[in-house]
């Protein structure tokens, strides 16, 4: 199997998890009920830390894959036919 | 005592509303007359840029539920509903991750085409079913929601303001195509951005926040306040199973609305589609944020004012605060943005219905029909859609105004799975998507407690919204899919009525794969370990407790 169809595997798993990641982070917080309560940027962390992980998180993540998949999409085209054992 | 709130002066929320509506009938007429096939007609013509696509991404979620509705919810839920929130700016990004970018490459209409291509006629009429009630639940929410609003502007009668304000929307609907609802969402958009934020720094500056400047996050000043008055807001106050419970129910869930998926196949190219996804999760979190800063908002208004708000008045804290706080100026604009969102989220389930009668229904009865008869196919299909809605809006059946979130469950449910595991598991067949669709999809309606309240996995909310029905059938139809299309592809005389090399290659060519190679994507150990997860989530979800 070529190393493109590896990667793309290995993209979107490891993406799925970041992305449920940034978006649940509120389980985190039920499970360790010790992370609850402390004050960051003037707010409970069981709220903001969702808040900004469910934002500006959220957009880091999407803009590293955007970046990884169209360059995988180039890589899909080059290595299209090949069959480099690995 | 408490006072039922009303308008007092309706008079520039009617310019406003007239005023957008106009400039929604000229950017339909005037986009439409690129629109020259149906092809043009339901995906725009495959053209819409990054920045526009973002826009209608993100405006297609944003409901009348933004600026009427949450605040009620927040007020209810508190914390949790944060959480509810936060991981709908998921949808997108994972639906383009998953299938939206192979379907782009397939070239589909809607992601029931996808399931025809895949799983053949019989199977896509049951899915096309299934997304058509669910749209049409969702359509029917914003439609009354938006005739209560015309009613509560214009003082007319229900009714009148539903055919009217339905008609209205409808008509540019139609006329507009997709090219018409995607450049109107994309202005929607930034009407309810702005309608919506900077009315809330106002108020903000009003009750004496600091940060009004910047309302999505600058409100720590009033925590402390809040707390001492309200002191519970922050608390989480439900168990493991519910914030779970979220995943299935409404992030998968979101997956199968086909109106979402709709947005990806009107990209210039895949890169254009993934950039849109980035300027989606930055407008969809912007006005996510400052949602929970109104509720926030609200809760902090009617603790430190004194003012009770009457319980039938919750879901308008957004316009009680700006007619206390704003000129009416300003009140008329948050009402013109309400309109907006409301409209935008109609105008994408009525494209992805018509699409689905037009596409998924009529096309495969009448392949061959000429393209003037098409382009009536189309328009019919379109104000057909528009015209079910108002008349459903007119007297719903109670099973149709349930909570559109437990729509998304019954999309998670019987969608998505059949979607994502057809285009990344060759072994997927029609069997196993037949199954999957009508045995969980019939058990997450049976175990509604709309149907059969004594048979819900958990009473209270989670069933209400569809988090107990979904946390059991979301792995119930994962379950059924993969270990009926394993079980059925080792019978011969079942495997010989699938067109099973036709499908295998459907699967590497959405991938990008010109050149066929038949181990990609057709993992058995694969199928074996969806299937064991699966159903591990089964047991866990009919295991009591944990709410």
């Amino acid at each position: 199997m070529n190393k493109a169809y590896k990667k793309e595997i290995w993209y979107t798993l490891g993406f799925t998890v970041l992305l449920l990641m940034s978006g649940h982070l509120g389980l985190l917080f039920v499970a360790f009920p010790a992370l609850q309560g402390h004050m960051i940027f003037g707010f409970p962390s069981q709220y903001i830390i969702p808040v900004i992980m469910g934002w500006l998180g959220l957009m880091v993540i999407v803009t590293i894959q955007t970046v990884l998949t169209n360059r995988l999409d180039d890589e899909i085209e080059k290595m299209d036919g090949v069959v480099d054992e690995i | 005592m408490e006072q039922k709130w009303a308008l007092a002066d309706p008079t520039m929320g009617i310019i406003f509303v007239a005023a957008s509506f106009a400039f929604f009938y000229f950017v339909g007429w005037y986009s439409q007359r690129a629109a020259k096939s149906s092809t043009d007609y339901w995906t725009a013509g495959r053209s819409i840029g990054s920045l526009a696509n973002g826009l209608g991404m993100a405006s297609s979620y944003m409901s009348l539920a933004t600026f009427l509705g949450v605040t009620a919810l927040i007020l209810k839920l508190k914390v949790p509903f944060v959480y509810m929130w936060i991981q709908f700016s998921l949808s997108i990004p994972l639906i383009t991750l998953w299938y939206g970018t192979p379907l782009r490459r397939m070239g589909a209409f809607t992601p029931a085409h996808f399931v025809r291509e895949r799983y053949g006629l019989r199977t896509s009429y049951i899915v096309a079913s299934f997304m058509i009630l669910i749209m049409l639940m969702y359509a029917l929410g914003q439609m009354i929601g938006v005739a209560k609003v015309f009613e509560m502007l214009f003082g007319i009668n229900y009714n009148v303001a539903l055919i009217c304000g339905g008609a209205l929307i409808v008509g540019y609907v139609t006329i507009g195509g997709m090219y018409g609802t995607s450049y109107n969402a994309a202005f929607q958009m930034v009407l309810m951005g702005v309608a919506f934020i900077i009315p809330l720094g106002a108020i903000m500056k009003a009750m004496g926040g600091s940060g009004w400047y910047f309302p999505p996050l600058l409100y720590a000043d009033m925590v402390p306040a809040m707390l001492e008055r309200v002191p519970d807001f922050f608390d989480m106050k439900y168990g493991f199973k519910w914030y779970f419970a979220l995943i299935p129910c409404f992030t998968i869930g979101a997956m199968g609305l086909p109106h979402l998926g709709m947005r990806i196949y009107t990209a210039k190219n895949l890169k254009s589609a993934r950039v849109a996804m980035i300027w989606f999760t930055f407008f969809c979190g912007i006005t996510f944020s400052a949602t929970y800063t109104m509720g926030f908002s609200g809760v902090f208004f009617q603790a430190t004012s004194g003012t009770p708000i009457a319980p039938t008045d919750l879901d308008k804290i957004t316009l009680i605060l700006n007619s206390v706080y704003n000129p009416p100026w300003v009140l008329a604009l948050v009402i013109a943005g309400a309109i907006a969102a409301g409209l935008s989220t109609i105008s994408a389930n009525l494209m992805a219905i018509g699409a689905l009668i037009a596409q998924d229904i009529i096309s495969t009865f009448k392949p061959d029909l000429e393209e003037n008869k098409t382009k009536i196919v189309n328009y019919s299909a379109m104000a057909g859609a528009g015209l079910i809605s108002i008349l459903v809006a007119l007297n719903p059946p109670t099973f149709l105004v349930v909570s559109i979130l437990w729509a998304f469950g019954l999309a998670g449910v019987t969608v998505a799975p059949l979607v994502i595991l057809g285009v990344w598991w060759k072994q997927a067949n029609r069997y196993g998507a037949m199954a999957a669709a009508l045995i969980a999809g019939g058990t997450y309606i049976l175990v509604s407690p709309y149907v059969a309240p004594n048979l819900t996995i958990a009473g209270g909310l989670p069933a209400k919204l569809g988090m107990s029905g979904a946390l059991l059938c979301v792995p119930l139809s994962f379950l059924l899919m993969t270990v009926v299309s394993m079980v059925t592809n080792r019978i011969p005389a079942l495997v010989d009525k699938l067109p099973h090399e036709a499908d295998k290659k459907l699967v590497d060519g959405i991938h990008g794969w010109t050149v066929y190679n038949e181990q990609r994507y057709n993992s058995t150990a694969a199928g074996v370990i969806v299937s064991a997860v699966s159903l591990f989530f089964v047991i866990w979800a009919l295991m009591p407790g944990g709410w």
